[in-house]
């Protein structure tokens, strides 16, 4: 069994069928991507096997357990952890207390929740930020901070929501760096929404295509770049044709 | 250990703000041994009450964000099962406190449970609402002393008897309830550092970002309610032997619970030293003016329209009360 199974999960709200009916598995130590046009179900997606939402129907397997009831927190006890499209960070805490409340998952010393909130900063490259208020970073800054709260729950799997949005090439080519550095240093499987397209399909072994709550498609990034559905879903002839002029 | 040693450190503190505080909790400890005028004491009795109050509804209130208006039923909690222990079974004050306590806790687990499924303002009427329920409770309930209340006759306890804590002189119950405000200050240093604290400020910014990160919610808002009654039941208990006489009208009104969020908001909430601060400003500002102008025809209710007034500045200028300010001014001159 995979590491993580989708089985037919659908998501309503009302008669908005968010997710209808979708698929898919993620292997240990693989990175998926997940792309689609706005609206089509990424999040809802994520917040359905986060556990945020309630899931009309279908079943959600992670690490060998069904964890299609349980609630937001029992899914992050589990080591499911992610991050938010629009990150509220605490405001009376620094990044390092931040990153802190996340190391208290699983342990209560302040001491050793310290010490291991300043291993992750370190690693992402963010000691520098410790001290700093998180609302007064910069959003690139902030992206990266949210990432490292999340590790800081030591994750099994980590879910990230568009941590490249807004950013600029330099900034892009960092927070890759970054993720990179989370999927092949630390061993940990990723799964992001993503509409930067040299992100995605860089780093991505696999791609999902999400449109109007549907999976469409899902391939490798270069299967997925000539796929028709997905070009006329979402990529758009004009990206076509711009890969073609690269090559 | 740690959790000894974590309630005993203040250095993430500027020296500045230690050497303030240890001045006066100096003056706070040597005052009573100069001559004094016993409103004097009596006015500081009731801020290191409040004090301690403020210092428990900041707990729910200001780190965890809930604006808990309900703090009086568990004040009338405190102090009915000490006041009660004591004239009906003779049972000591140093027994009574911590049964208070427990029983100020269960109820808070009973009520809290289904209170912390609302949010916001839904939250707050709910918590009044509660407290005014038991306040009525109580006040039709014969074995408490219905409306008439308890009263602890002197005759019955002589005076002095350390074991009720009952005597003569206010001298003797200024350093009793100072004893519990230093405990308290540093119960809250040990708390605002706990994994407990870092989690609740996290939950009041954003309780979905506070799940992912594992944070049982519910669970972490009525543990952390539970907390806050304990501290206010405390001093509950410790009003009725002060007082030595309660009426469910006073002790669970309104006014109570309001006052005491007011205390924390006016000073900061979600700081150590805020509901000190706000206490220490209200307190003799309460005092005083019914000193003053309480007695004069027409002027009664003049302090209310005073909180009112506060409520609107707070607000509107600056949330986090006065520590906000002052924290504010510290960022900029860093800059």
């Amino acid at each position: 069994m995979a590491f993580l199974e989708v089985q037919n999960l659908t998501k309503s709200f009302g008669g908005l069928r968010a997710n209808d009916n979708i698929s898919f598995s993620l292997e240990r130590h693989e990175l998926i991507g997940l792309i689609g046009p706005n609206g089509a179900g990424k999040t809802t997606l994520f917040n359905c096997i986060s556990g945020h939402y309630p899931i009309t129907s279908g079943r959600i397997l992670f690490d060998g357990e069904d964890i299609t009831l349980l609630k937001a927190h029992e899914v992050a006890g589990r080591g499911i952890a992610r991050t938010f499209q629009v990150y509220a960070a605490s405001g009376d805490l620094t990044v390092e207390e931040n990153v802190m409340v996340g190391c208290f998952m699983h342990t209560g010393s302040r001491s050793a929740a310290r010490g291991r909130a300043r291993k992750i900063l370190k690693e992402l490259k963010l000691l520098d930020l410790s001290d700093s208020m998180v609302r007064e970073l910069p959003v690139p800054a902030q992206k990266r901070v949210s990432m490292a709260t999340a590790l800081g729950t030591e994750p099994k799997l980590l879910l990230l929501d568009e941590v490249a949005a807004g950013l600029n090439p330099a900034e892009i080519e960092e927070i890759m760096g970054s993720i990179r550095h989370i999927h092949d240093d630390m061993g940990v499987p990723v799964m992001l929404i993503e509409h930067v397209m040299e992100l995605v399909m860089n780093i991505s072994d696999r791609v999902i295509v999400l449109d109007y709550g549907e999976k469409i498609a899902e391939g490798t990034p270069q299967q997925m770049a000539k796929d028709p559905r997905v070009i006329k879903a979402y990529l758009g002839e004009r990206y076509v044709r711009e890969q073609k002029r690269m090559e | 250990m740690e959790a000894v040693r974590n309630s005993l450190d203040f250095s993430d503190f500027p020296r500045i703000d230690l050497l303030i505080a240890g001045a006066v909790f100096f003056l706070f400890l040597v005052f009573p041994l100069f001559p004094h005028s016993s409103f004097a004491i009596s006015t500081m009795i009731q801020f290191l009450m409040f004090s301690i109050y403020g210092m428990g509804w900041n707990t729910i209130g200001g780190y965890g964000g809930q604006v808990d208006l309900g703090k009086a039923q568990y004040v009338g909690i405190g102090a009915y099962t000490t006041g009660v222990m004591l004239i009906r079974w003779d049972v000591p004050f140093w027994f009574s406190m911590p049964i208070g306590m427990a029983i100020a806790v269960i109820w808070s687990f009973i009520i809290g449970y289904p209170l912390f499924r609302l949010k916001g303002h839904y939250f707050a009427i709910a918590t009044i609402a509660t407290s005014l329920v038991l306040k009525d409770l109580f006040t039709v309930w014969p074995f408490v002393g219905a409306a008439r209340g308890l009263e602890i006759s002197p005759v019955q306890f002589p005076p002095p008897d350390f074991r009720r804590l009952i005597f003569k002189d206010d001298i003797h119950y200024y350093y009793v309830i100072l004893g519990f405000f230093f405990l308290s200050i540093l119960y809250m240093n040990w708390f605002r550092k706990s994994r407990l604290g870092y989690q609740l400020r996290c939950i009041k910014d954003n309780e979905d970002v506070a799940r992912s990160l594992g944070i049982n919610v519910h669970w972490a808002k009525i543990k952390t309610y539970a907390i806050a009654t304990a501290f206010v039941s405390m001093v509950g208990s410790f009003h009725v032997c002060y007082v030595k006489a309660i009426e469910p009208v006073d002790i669970m009104s309104l006014d109570l619970s309001i006052l005491i969020a007011l205390m924390a908001m006016l000073g900061g909430a979600g700081s150590l030293w805020g509901p000190i601060i706000g206490a220490g400003v209200l307190i003799p500002l309460k005092s005083y003016l019914k000193e003053w102008l309480g007695a004069t025809a027409g002027l009664v209710g003049i302090d209310l329209i005073l909180y009112a007034v506060i409520i609107m500045l707070v607000s509107a200028f600056e949330p986090r009360g006065i520590w906000g300010i002052v924290e504010k001014a510290r960022r900029r001159k860093r800059r």
